[in-house]
């Protein structure tokens, strides 16, 4: 299953992982069975170091304003000592936020999103009613919910990081 | 004795009366969730193993939206508010917006001694700040819908996130300015949260948002600042009222029994500005019969009768009147009528 271009993308957002573990290591990981699915709301914080140079990095956000763009970020390891087939991950855009058009990612997975949290489809075949009444595709900020499909078995051991971003309204 | 009495409803800046119609607004800004929103995200994830489907919950990421801090105010007058020097308890009218996301509380203050202009307003007797009480539009110093005297630290407005609340700043204005004369003044409110004001924007104060949230200044940092303004234009009604023409029964010019007066009034409007509903009435003297049909306005003649022209004489009141509408300055109407002498 492991084709080339999947080890790159996985390389790359697991690298974003090892950035973000400290602030991971103070979420409560859900475990039932097979999986464990960790999920963090964090904030990209600008600072200047001694040299001058901005750095930037996550922190965990426990208070934010409106406007505030929040990385939403889903690990999904498999725990168990054989392969996890099927795996369907459902996220639905936050209460009082708006899904950031593009943002959506997830390593070896179909992508598909929700305009009423029941059906979901690409974003070619999402319709929303326009305001003349007439339907028209629906854009990013209509989402309300984000499905993840993962495309064949997830191996023993192997964990995966699918996520988006939200502002706040 | 003559009396002419002459009402005017004045407007003398006519943009000014754009005026909103409460006091207490909702505008279209949208401060965004309310401070105090739970936010929260959790995931579910279906899946397989040996042919058994399963399903696990994520744990729920949390936050709460902190309280934004942001105000605006925005003067309401479309032009300098056109003042008579002296004059007194004259309004610039002020729109305070809490364009933050939760309530605040917010201090008032004026500053009469802005550099540039030719005049210092000075703070009206009446008070120096008003809040509208809701009651009517426009600044009411007293009467039933008076506005409410702004006390600092007494009186501070609160206002709800997106809500407004308008302000009139109510000068006196000193005699001796010349016409066109320009007076400023600086108007300024800032919210009442402690360290907020005058903040670097993104300052967060923890706890002392709406609710014990976490505050955080805007980029306004807590305060605004405008600067509203008066301009002398020296605005004034006259009337003079004058017998022009004296006939007594034996051709002579002596006032007696059987004389028709013929009066003459002239009102003039000078300096800049619109007399809204400029309207004249003049009640006749007891010793006087009006003669029929005898009113002139402007040289042309009028009929007695309530009528399309814009003169008449009420035989109920014994009053001549005239009407002349919007009246732009600088402007003079003369009216005429005859009386005989009882």
């Amino acid at each position: 299953m492991n084709k080339p271009i999947f080890l790159s993308l996985s390389g790359r957002i697991l690298a974003v992982c090892i950035a973000t573990a400290a602030a991971l290591s103070a979420v409560q990981a859900q475990q039932a069975g097979s999986i464990e699915l960790k999920n963090i709301a964090e904030v990209e914080t600008e600072a200047k170091d001694a040299q001058g140079k901005i750095e930037r990095k996550r922190v965990p956000v426990a208070t934010a304003v409106p406007g505030t763009e929040v990385i939403y970020t889903t690990t999904f390891k498999n725990i168990s000592t054989r392969p996890a087939a099927n795996i369907v991950i459902n996220n639905p855009v936050p209460a009082n936020t708006t899904l950031v058009a593009g943002s959506v990612y997830g390593a070896n997975t179909d992508i598909s999103y929700s305009v009423d949290g029941k059906t979901f489809a690409t974003p070619d075949k999402l319709k929303v009613k326009g305001k003349d009444g007439k339907e028209v595709t629906a854009t990013a900020t209509d989402y309300t919910a984000i499905r993840w499909t993962y495309k064949g078995d997830l191996p023993p051991g192997k964990a995966e990081v699918a996520g988006f971003r939200a502002v706040i309204n | 004795m003559f009396y002419a009495n002459l009402k005017r409803i004045l407007a003398l800046n006519l943009p000014i009366c754009l005026i909103v119609l409460a006091g207490f607004c909702t505008s279209g800004v949208y401060a965004g969730v309310p401070a105090g929103t739970v936010i929260s995200n959790a995931v579910t994830l279906n899946y397989s193993v040996g042919g058994v489907g399963s399903v696990v919950a994520s744990n729920t990421a949390s936050f709460v939206v902190a309280e934004i801090i942001n105000l605006t105010l925005t003067v309401q007058d479309a032009a300098p508010v056109a003042v008579n020097a002296p004059d007194v308890s004259r309004a610039i009218t002020v729109l305070l917006t809490n364009t933050g996301n939760g309530s605040e509380a917010f201090n008032l203050s004026r500053n009469n001694a802005l550099p540039g202009d030719q005049f210092d307003p000075v703070n009206a007797l009446a008070g120096a700040i008003f809040l509208e009480s809701g009651a009517q539009a426009g600044f009411q110093a007293n009467g039933p819908n008076a506005d409410t005297l702004y006390v600092s630290g007494v009186n501070d407005p609160v206002l709800a996130a997106d809500a407004s609340r308008l302000i009139y700043v109510v000068s006196d204005i000193p005699a001796g300015v010349a016409l066109g004369g320009l007076g400023n003044v600086g108007i300024s409110a800032r919210a009442l949260t402690p360290g907020a004001s005058g903040a670097a924007p993104g300052t967060t104060l923890p706890g002392l948002g709406a609710g014990g949230v976490d505050a955080v200044v805007g980029g306004s940092r807590a305060t605004a600042t405008v600067v509203g303004s008066y301009i002398v234009s020296g605005f004034a009604v006259t009337v003079v009222k004058s017998v022009v023409g004296v006939q007594d029964p034996r051709g002579g010019a002596i006032i007696m029994p059987g004389s028709v007066l013929t009066y003459r009034v002239v009102v003039n409007i000078t300096g800049t500005g619109t007399a809204n509903n400029l309207a004249f009435s003049d009640p006749l003297p007891l010793e006087t019969t009006y003669n029929a049909g005898s009113i002139k306005v402007n040289g042309v003649g009028r009929t007695d009768a309530v009528d399309a022209d814009n003169a008449d004489y009420s035989v109920a009141t014994r009053t001549v009147s005239a009407r002349f509408g919007n009246t732009v300055s600088p402007a003079s109407h003369t009216i005429e009528f005859q009386v005989t002498v009882n």
